[in-house]
């Protein structure tokens, strides 16, 4: 008989054992394939966003604020030398209507997106499902999103009405667009009109970006100096496909490095799990190797065959492990939809990473295997006689082991992760977990002890034997233990991580806006528009309504967040924590003019301080000078990032045409109903009625989504520990045979027996959640900290998450007893007291 | 004299492949209190597992087992695992130790089993006589590995006698030691035996050592073929008792 089929037959003869063993590649291989999946989903993603948002253009000059690019600026980019096709469009949020119902909630807006449709098809591709294209550049036509027509019911032919500036108009749809439409960040609700329509719809002959196709042959470099030199009236944002791909993917990359990271971990438990299986099968066939070696076999013959069986796990686990990683590959991207600004259109799974998760899978097994199938081929003919083994060289082995796997799998992560800056943060997260894992075997018998605690004051006994049976073979418990451990201690600080970050967003609404509610507008209302003074005279418990506006400023040539706000209303709301410069004089001066106050974060990176200027450009053309008078620790978040905050006056000379939002503050004492009827008044107006609840309920639904999606990941890792936890104690059993047989002989029930071993492990699981909470804490304030946060130890810690966790690995373990205490009290004393 | 054990009819057959091997096949016995008893037979001829069905480790495939009046096999595996722990006592040919416990506690592991504190009081008490008794005073706190083979050997012969059973069951004590070390253990079996009243059931194929009891039973494919009365004597010269195996062409 083949040495393979000799193989197969001994892992048959452990079914229970080999099938767990493959379910534990299966699961690591499906999470390492689920990871690679989706991150190429996204990367194909981000790749076809950047299709989809930029098409065939080799530039684009977009516009910052809402004025939008003037017809002179249009004119100037169509005349710059090596310029051929520009692609103008006009982007506005409105709400379809016919009406808005006073006292309704308002229903979701849409984005209308006016295009040139001749030039446009030059540079884009509309990817039309039903109907016909735009053709006239007046025509009263609309194409919508796909997904548009799915959510309002609208079909070819059906009406639409939009509200502008000016009269309401209704436009006929002719045609469907494939999926969430051309526009990135619109929710998939878009119309798509003739520019010339769109422009006066709105009642503005302005753009808001110009994509450009350079003539065939013309350096791309060249016209984007050109159009540098010769474009100074106003600010523009001028990007290559590749800068918008790169910010695209750069929204993405956090996740993308986050999901390595677990993915490694769940493949490092694998491994664990792996390793521990093939050194018990040496262990169970020493005498059946011993005897092949006597009977001629050669060491390599013996070394094969144990290869021979981990191949055989690696192929079934690998392959399994691929089904098991397309469903959940599928469901990843099912869950979460949307990653930065990127949304995941499909679960794109790319054929091509099934190929490295079952190398990864195969070869990580076989590179598990090496270790004991060198030790069985080691194996003396004598030692079949032999009645017991001893393996401490086993055991320093397999910690040398440890190390070599650790630094095997940084290596091939190294590879196989996504680039940029969360790369940094992982390898530093896997290095902490690394010498975390390494201490185990030093802190062992002490935390063994302590774990033990809870156990010995009912089962004194039994305690004693679980832990001596776990100290017994310390590398074993170590490789048990840490496999545990960091699959919790992923969970503790993913937990941890998300805490802080909806904290953060919590309080950072709680601390910008000065009122207790806003009312959000998807257009700019002017001051003239009376519509403060029409709110306050519907409402009068109303004690302040505070104008917001978000927009964009060009600080030292990068687009920056801005906020326009009313000093004196932060000053009286009391919001905003300042780190440097005196609150008081701080928002007087912004209110005043020429002053603005910036938030920590970016004043750390431009390195501002109190006092200096910053020169804005404007688009009347002559810059304008801000002197920073104050910085705070958190301000109003932009579209990109927290913004610096300058009051109106300035803010009207910068091109901001009205407010987005308005911060209410009611009067103390104010009825009840006063807020109904504020919603009431507010419908009318198209403003939406936003508490600061919801907005933290939204944040916090899409933290929960991400993080969810990271716990259940993580909780991967705990499922192969838990099949880890199954495979040692059963090899302890198993070693122990003789013991049990004795203790059974010296009148031990087997109700002691089974208990002995659902001790031993709920000390493991006792041992690896304390620990792993000790080191997902340290991992979770790492994270925060590299990423800049902040740690704050009185309610950083997610208490939640760690009892949540403790429970997990108890439970875990406790269950992963089950099979090994049975196979325990079930044996027959006979056998184990039997000399052979 | 009260007889303690009795076996009746005893079968044993193991499932092996498509047939059964027949290691007992039908064996009826009795024991009296007091009483030192050796089975003796080749290897195979179902020593073992006689005396394993005997202690109630494992049931016979028919027949009846009485250990003080009480049928064996109608008590639950609890039953007999507490009848095991409190009235009789095991030693086997090798690995009787737990290797992380030292001699005392390895000596007190029924107590501690049965829940009781073997620190102190009466089982303290009976622990150190024992110990006594197997002379090794002195090495209460060795663990098992820094013990010679005979030392461990007498180890597990007190922690047999601590809880003084009833029975006291011995499968080839002397079965991986050399002479004078094995001259040990049997000694300090006699001892229990004479001084105490211990009824020891031991299995061996040695005639030196058979040669310790009372009455040497002699084994062959799964019967009792001969009963040899040696009775009670201040010696165990094995020479009378080698002549009557050689007589019986055994
Ligand atoms: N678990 C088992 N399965 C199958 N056959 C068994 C089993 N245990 C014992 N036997 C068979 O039963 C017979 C008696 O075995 P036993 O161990 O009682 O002999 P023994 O007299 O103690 O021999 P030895 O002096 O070698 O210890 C032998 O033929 C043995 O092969
Ligand atoms: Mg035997």
């Amino acid at each position: 008989m083949s040495l393979t089929r000799l193989a197969w037959r001994s892992l048959r003869a452990r079914t229970l054992r080999s099938l767990l063993s493959g379910l534990g590649v299966a699961l690591g291989v499906a999470v390492l394939f689920a990871g690679l999946a989706t991150n190429a989903g996204i990367d194909s993603s981000v790749n076809s966003t950047v299709r989809d948002l930029v098409g065939r253009a080799d530039l684009r000059v977009a516009a910052f604020g809402e004025h939008g690019l003037t017809p002179e600026t249009v004119r100037a980019i169509k005349e710059t030398p090596g310029v051929e096709v520009i692609a103008p469009a006009l982007q506005r949020r409105i709400y379809l209507g016919p009406d808005i119902d006073a006292g309704q909630a308002l229903p979701p807006p849409v984005t209308v997106l006016g295009i040139d449709p001749v030039a446009e098809p030059q540079l884009h591709d509309l990817h039309l499902i039903a109907g016909s294209l735009l053709r006239e550049p007046t025509e009263p036509s609309a194409l919508i999103s796909e997904q548009l027509a799915n959510e309002d019911g609208l079909t070819v032919g059906a009406p639409i009405t939009m509200q502008g500036t000016g009269d309401r108009v209704t436009y006929r749809v002719i045609g469907i667009l494939a999926g969430e439409g051309p526009l990135n960040g619109a929710f998939g609700r878009i119309v798509v009109v003739p520019l010339q329509t769109a422009q006066a719809v709105f009642g503005d002959d302005a753009v808001t970006r110009v994509d450009i196709g350079v003539t065939a042959g013309t350096d791309v470099g060249t016209v984007s100096d050109a159009l540098v030199a010769r474009l100074v009236t106003q600010p523009y944002v001028l990007s290559t496909p590749q800068d918008i791909a790169a910010t695209l993917r750069n929204s993405t990359a956090d996740f993308q490095a986050t999901t390595a990271l677990i993915a490694a971990i769940a493949l490092f438990a694998g491994a664990f799990l792996i390793f521990n299986t093939l050194s018990m099968t040496v262990v169970e066939q020493v005498r059946d190797v011993g005897l092949l070696r006597a009977a001629g076999a050669t060491r390599r013959q013996v070394t094969r065959f144990m290869l021979s069986q981990a191949l055989v796990l690696g192929v079934f686990g690998s392959l399994l492990g691929v089904g098991l990683g397309v469903l959940l590959a599928a469901g990843m991207v099912a869950y979460v939809r949307t990653i930065g600004s990127v949304t995941l259109q499909r679960p794109a799974i790319p054929p091509d990473a099934a190929v490295p998760a079952v190398l990864v899978g195969i070869g990580g097994t076989r590179a598990a295997a090496l270790e004991p199938a060198r030790r069985a081929g080691r194996i003396q003919p004598v030692e079949a006689l032999k009645a017991r083994l001893d393996l401490p060289s086993a055991r320093r082995a397999r910690l040398r082991w440890l190390v070599g796997v650790f630094v095997i799998v940084t290596i091939v992560g190294l590879i196989a992760a996504p680039r940029g800056a969360g790369v940094v943060q992982a390898l530093v997260v896997y290095a902490v977990l690394l010498v975390g894992t390494l201490c185990i075997p030093l802190i062992l018998p002490a935390v063994a002890r302590l774990a033990g605690i809870p156990f010995r004051v009912i089962l004194r006994f039994e305690e004693r034997l679980a832990r001596s049976a776990m100290v017994r073979d310390p590398s074993r418990s170590t490789l048990t233990l840490g496999a545990l451990t960091i699959g919790l201690a992923m969970i503790v600080a993913l937990g941890g991580v998300g805490q802080h970050a909806r904290a953060a967003a919590g309080a950072w609404i709680a601390d910008v806006v000065p009122g207790e509610l806003i009312l959000s507008s998807i257009r700019p209302v002017a001051p003239d528009e009376g519509v403060e003074a029409d709110l306050r005279a519907a409402v009068p418990s109303i004690a302040r309504i505070s104008p917001i506006a978000t927009f964009d400023v060009a600080l030292e040539g990068a687009r920056t967040d801005a906020a326009a706000v009313v000093g004196a209303d932060l000053a009286a709301d009391g919001r905003l924590r300042f780190t440097a410069g005196d609150r008081a004089s701080a928002l007087a001066a912004i209110d005043a003019g020429g002053a603005t106050i910036v938030p920590a974060g970016l004043a750390d990176r431009l390195g501002l301080a109190v006092g200096q200027t910053l020169t804005v450009p404007t688009d009347s053309g002559t810059p304008l000078d801000l002197r920073v008078v104050g910085i705070v620790e958190r301000s109003i978040p932009g579209s990109g990032g927290e913004a610096m905050l300058v009051g109106w006056k300035d803010a009207t000379s910068l091109g901001v045409a009205g407010a987005d939002a308005f911060a209410i503050r009611f009067a103390s004492g104010a009825p009840a109903s006063a807020r109904d009827e504020l919603r009431a008044v507010a419908t009318t107006y198209a403003l939406d009625y936003v508490t600061l609840d919801r907005i933290k309920g939204a944040i916090d639904d899409a933290f929960g989504r991400i993080f969810g999606l990271f716990d259940a990941l993580a909780a991967v890792a705990v499922l192969i520990a838990a099949l880890g936890i199954v495979n040692t104690l059963t090899m302890n059993v198993i070693e122990r045979v003789r013991e049990i047989g004795i203790l059974r002989a010296a009148g031990m029930t087997r109700r002691q027996v089974w208990r002995s071993v659902v001790v031993e492990a709920g000390i493991l699981g006792l041992a690896g959640a304390l620990l792993g909470v000790i080191l997902g804490l340290i991992v979770g304030g790492l994270m925060v900290v590299l990423a800049g946060g902040r740690i704050d130890v009185a309610t950083g810690i997610p208490w939640q998450i760690v009892g949540l966790s403790i429970m997990l690995g108890i439970a875990v373990a406790m269950l992963a007893a089950a099979y090994p205490a049975r196979l325990a009290s079930r044996l027959p004393i006979v056998r184990a007291v039997r000399f052979e | 004299m009260t007889v303690i054990l009795e076996a009746f009819h005893l079968t044993r057959t193991y499932p092996l492949g498509a047939t059964t091997v027949e290691a007992l096949r039908g064996v009826s016995l009795s024991v009296e209190a007091g009483e030192f008893v050796a089975l003796m037979g080749p290897s195979g001829s179902g020593k073992s597992t006689l005396l394993q069905v005997l202690g109630g480790l494992d049931r016979p495939t028919s027949g009846e087992v009485t250990l003080e009046g009480k049928d064996l096999g109608s008590l639950s595996d609890d039953e007999a695992t507490r009848l095991r722990r409190d009235r009789t006592g095991f030693v086997f040919q090798s690995f009787n130790l737990i290797p992380l416990l030292d001699v005392v506690e390895n000596v007190a592991l029924p107590f501690t089993i049965a829940g009781g504190d073997p620190t102190r009081g009466e089982l303290a008490d009976r622990i150190r006589d024992v110990i006594e008794l197997v002379d090794l005073t002195g090495k209460e706190h060795h663990k098992p590995d820094q013990l010679s083979a005979g030392e461990q050997q007498r180890v597990a012969v007190a922690r047999a006698l601590v809880t003084r059973p009833a029975l006291l069951f011995a499968d080839e004590p002397t079965g991986n030691l050399d002479y004078t070390t094995g001259t040990e253990i049997l000694d300090a079996l006699k001892r229990s035996c004479v001084e105490r009243g211990q009824t020891i059931v031991l299995v061996t194929h040695d005639a030196k050592a058979a040669a310790y009891a009372d009455r040497v039973m002699v084994v062959g494919d799964g019967q009792i073929r001969e009963t040899i009365e040696l009775g009670r004597r201040d010696t165990h010269e094995a020479t009378p008792l080698i002549a009557r195996l050689a007589q019986l062409g055994l």
